[in-house]
């Protein structure tokens, strides 16, 4: 009986043991994790074969290029100590492999990577200078990366491409090219060059190589090549275009001149005509007149609309939809919001733009369901009469330049100079509001903004960017007409005159960034009434 | 007394399997409250908040609460991290939000007025009101200053009146309930100038909320905040950016509080009402006991004492018969010989 009682206190103490143990290494394991995070740099690249040969025995190698690179340069070692030199279709190039030029077997490679890695650590480290690993298994082949990547895509923006173009002196052929199906080679056609995305996918198919490996094969043997000239030379190594801050420092050319590929100014976007007769299509909505040119000059690259090919869109995005365009209609693809390739896509996008949110932030985000904006691309002016001419870009092109007048309103005697908005005094007098001066400032950023002044065509846009839900006439109805006592049951959605004011103004003035008069500082609109009134007649006090 | 091995262990292992089976939610009751209909609420917009501080005032004005430690035109309290207390029912605080927001955020603390109070389910002396209007009322008069009120709310907001000794009260927001039965607006909805806080019924805010997504979606956090959490708060909250980093909380769930504690709690009246009738059965059962067992032993003896008596009676006679007897004996004898001595006598007188 003495032996039994002392069991309890031994079971309580074990299991605070249990749980006290549990705890702390539960502790330790995710103290570990902030450490994990090794240094940042965008030179880094994993050894990896194990896709071609299946999954390795060690954690894959996280190599630092440029760091090999510099040590070379030293050196006065090039690129050729570790990249053999393969017969290109054109001229003789560097393996972007490693002291290989295919991947023949797994035992082969690993041999490469560890004689060839290791024998030139070796011999640094015998000469008695800094060397990377060279016995222990577990230096390389890290558990924990020492570096993570921050490799940012690189691509051509207008600017760099010409650049390019300039310093080739306008020969295309330099890069672009086709691919014959027959011959089985790679030639050249004129006007007919295209993204290198068109062709070259994320990954190598066939005998198409994957875009990386056609970059990097492409570029930095020019850029070799250029810098053994003495030529002014693109970046060799990985930072020069894949560090965030190297992309900001890559010269950026003003005023582009235009890309020669023979791409029209204007355009007709419209079914393919196979799609739909000549006939019922001058009987339905009519076709829209594009502005090509322009947008050329909007957008930092062709493949930003152009995603897949130069073509017309019509091409693959037919009126029902065809497989070439996955399926998706030409409506869709002109129409859809959310993708920056579509027509109001992009619009929309534009509209964040501080000189428009100012109004657009208040309006109904999603597709336009009212009939009249139809008209506004698919000008109505040019509804069957267009088809009949010969040249129907002829006709789109008038009837764009008609759109192109400067933007007009009602005259400024008839916009009333300052407007006194006095329906709330009560602690605060009313608000001496400057109406004209902020007419004249919407009208200014419309002038200045190509795509506002072809779509703000009306006399009365301007006014109804606060005269919303109203035709803004010249008397147009007053804000209290719609705006009364706030929280109205049957419309609990419409603000009250205090909300509408204060959500219009200072919304207004955050969409566009204007911090003064400051919204939290009631006196900067409004001066405080010398008799302020009481304006909570008080409640029974809670409790 | 001591606890053997086996029976240690044997209880062990039933806490184990009782909490590893577990128990229905719904132990003490299978409804669900979606609230008072047409009862009433408060939508916050934190999109158009503007952290003007509006709202602090009117509070502060219409509860009659004392003046603010800086000024309600003082922003710069928006520096620190704020929360509710004694005289403060509404606080505006705010926050930088993720990198890619651009501009202040803010947000609202006060009380949410719960469908199912968690304050109110932990009061005993039920203090706590969640009137048909929404509001959550409190009760001085017969609050006892347990503070469990403080510890169940899950939003942090009941606070204590520390400073005041002989009655401390708790106090909370009230959304101005004489106000609304009146027929008049919260004291903060009435001060905001942006109306970034709308009043109206629970049920049309919902729908005005829902709407405001749908036209701006781009704008607002496809949920309204309070629609479900803690099974539905009257207040109800939009934004932004997700409700974590405007520091509220995303851990709580869809469940009541009530609910969370009704199992439990349900059995506290039958353990408090079964318990002294237990207790009063097994000592009259004790006491039934000792009485039989008593009696019995009073049969017992006196049995056993009537026996004994019996039985020393009985020998008592038999002695006393044979001592009759005995004596008997000895007095024939005796009288034989008297009568031989006497006979002895006469003979030698008679010869």
């Amino acid at each position: 009986m003495r032996r039994r009682r002392s069991m309890l206190p031994w079971a309580v103490m074990l299991c605070a043991i249990a749980v006290v143990s549990f705890h702390a290494t539960a502790a330790q394991e995710t103290e570990e994790c902030p450490g994990s995070v090794g240094e940042i740099r965008a030179d880094v690249l994993t050894i990896d074969v194990s896709g071609v040969f299946g999954d390795l025995e060690r954690p894959a190698v996280v190599f630092l290029h440029d760091s090999h690179t510099d040590a070379l340069e030293k050196k006065n070692k090039d690129c050729n100590t570790c990249h053999l030199i393969e017969k290109g279709p054109q001229k003789d190039r560097l393996s972007p492999k490693f002291k290989r030029l295919k991947d023949i077997s797994r035992d082969d490679v690993m041999d490469i990577y560890h004689t060839e890695c290791m024998g030139c650590h070796r011999d640094l480290s015998a000469d008695g200078e800094k060397s990377g690993p060279v016995e222990i298994c577990g230096e390389c082949h890290r558990d924990r990366p020492a570096a993570v990547s921050t490799r940012q895509p690189m691509g051509f923006d207008r600017s760099l491409h010409f650049r390019h173009s300039r310093a080739h002196e306008d020969k295309c052929e330099r890069c672009h090219h086709e691919y014959d199906k027959t011959e089985k080679k790679l030639f050249y056609a004129k006007e007919k060059e295209g993204s290198c995305r068109y062709c070259h996918k994320e990954v190598t198919e066939e005998n198409r190589i994957s875009l990386r490996l056609a970059s990097h094969i492409s570029c930095i043997d020019c850029h070799r090549t250029a810098l053994t000239e003495k030529k002014v030379a693109g970046p060799v190594k990985c930072v020069g275009c894949h560090d965030v801050k190297k992309q900001q420092l890559i010269e950026k050319v003003k005023d582009v001149p235009r890309i020669g590929r023979k791409q029209p100014d204007i355009v007709l976007i419209r079914p393919d005509k196979q799609d739909i007769d000549e006939q019922e299509l001058a009987l339905r909505t009519g076709p829209v007149p594009f502005d090509h040119k322009t947008h050329e000059g909007k957008n930092e690259t062709c493949r930003v609309c152009h995603h897949a090919s130069l073509d017309s869109c019509d091409k693959c995005h037919t009126l029902a939809g065809a497989k070439d365009g996955k399926e998706i209609r030409l409506e869709t693809a002109m129409h859809q919001v959310g993708s920056k390739r579509s027509c109001l896509g992009c619009h929309e996008i534009s509209k964040r733009e501080p000189s428009c949110s100012g109004c657009h932030v208040f309006m109904e985000k999603g597709r336009k369901n009212e009939t009249s904006s139809c008209f506004q691309c698919h000008l109505s002016a040019l509804k069957g009469t267009v088809l009949s001419t010969e040249k129907p870009e002829i006709a789109a092109e008038e009837a764009l330049r008609s759109r192109r007048a400067p933007p007009d309103t009602h005259r400024d005697e008839d916009i009333p100079e300052k407007v006194i908005i006095k329906e709330l005094v009560d602690k605060y007098e009313g608000v001496e509001f400057p109406h004209r001066k902020i007419i004249h400032t919407l009208i200014n950023n419309i002038k200045d903004n190509t795509l506002a002044s072809y779509f703000h065509v009306e006399k009365n846009t301007p006014c109804r960017s606060c005269h919303h839900n109203s035709p803004g006439d010249v008397k147009p109805p007053r804000c209290v007409s719609c705006h009364g006592k706030p929280f109205d049951e049957a419309d609990l959605l419409r603000p009250g005159m205090k909300g509408a004011y204060h959500q219009q103004c200072i919304g207004c003035h955050k969409a566009m960034g204007i911090e003064k008069p400051n919204a939290t500082d009631c006196t900067e609109c409004h001066k405080e009434r010398t008799k302020p009134e009481k304006v909570f007649s008080g409640g029974a006090p809670a409790g | 007394m001591s606890i053997s091995r086996r029976k240690f262990l044997g209880l062990v292992g039933a806490a184990g399997l009782g909490t590893a089976i577990g128990k229905p939610a719904h132990t003490a009751t299978n409804k669900q409250f979606k609230g008072y209909p047409g009862s009433l609420g408060v939508l916050y917009d934190g999109t158009l908040c503007i952290g003007c501080r509006k709202c602090e005032e009117g509070c502060n004005d219409v509860n009659d609460l004392p003046p603010p430690v800086r000024q309600f035109s003082d922003l710069s309290v928006l520096d620190n991290r704020r929360r509710t207390d004694a005289n403060v029912f509404t606080v505006i605080n705010r926050y930088n939000g993720p990198k890619d927001v651009k501009g202040p955020l803010y947000r609202r603390i006060g009380c949410n007025h719960c469908l199912e109070p968690a304050c109110a389910s932990s009061c005993f002396v039920k203090a706590y009101t969640k009137t048909r209007f929404g509001a959550v009322t409190y009760d001085a008069s017969v609050c006892v200053g347990c503070r469990y009120c403080m510890v169940a709310c899950p939003f942090e907001i009941p606070a204590f009146e520390y400073d005041q000794a002989l009655s401390p009260r708790i106090t909370k927001c009230t959304m101005c309930y004489p106000r609304i039965v009146k027929g008049k607006l919260p004291g903060c909805v009435e001060a905001c100038p942006m109306e970034a806080l709308t009043f109206g019924k629970r049920r049309d805010l919902i729908k005005t909320a829902r709407e405001r997504i749908r036209r701006h979606p781009d704008r607002y956090v496809d949920h309204i905040y309070g629609e479900h959490e803690m099974g539905g708060t009257s207040w109800l909250y939009l934004s932004g950016v997700p409700f974590k980093d405007i520091g509220m909380r995303e851990d709580l769930g869809v469940a009541p509080a009530a609910e969370l504690t009704a199992g439990a709690l349900g059995a506290v009246p039958m353990v408090v009402g079964l318990w002294p009738v237990l207790l009063t059965g097994i000592y009259a059962i004790s006491k039934r006991k000792e009485k039989i067992s008593k009696n019995e032993r009073e049969e017992a003896v006196s049995t056993a004492l009537a026996q004994a008596g019996e039985q020393a009676e009985a020998k008592l006679s038999e002695e006393l018969k044979k001592a009759e007897v005995k004596n008997k004996t000895a007095i024939e004898a005796a009288v034989r010989k008297a009568l031989e001595q006497a006979a002895d006598t006469q003979t030698e007188e008679g010869s």
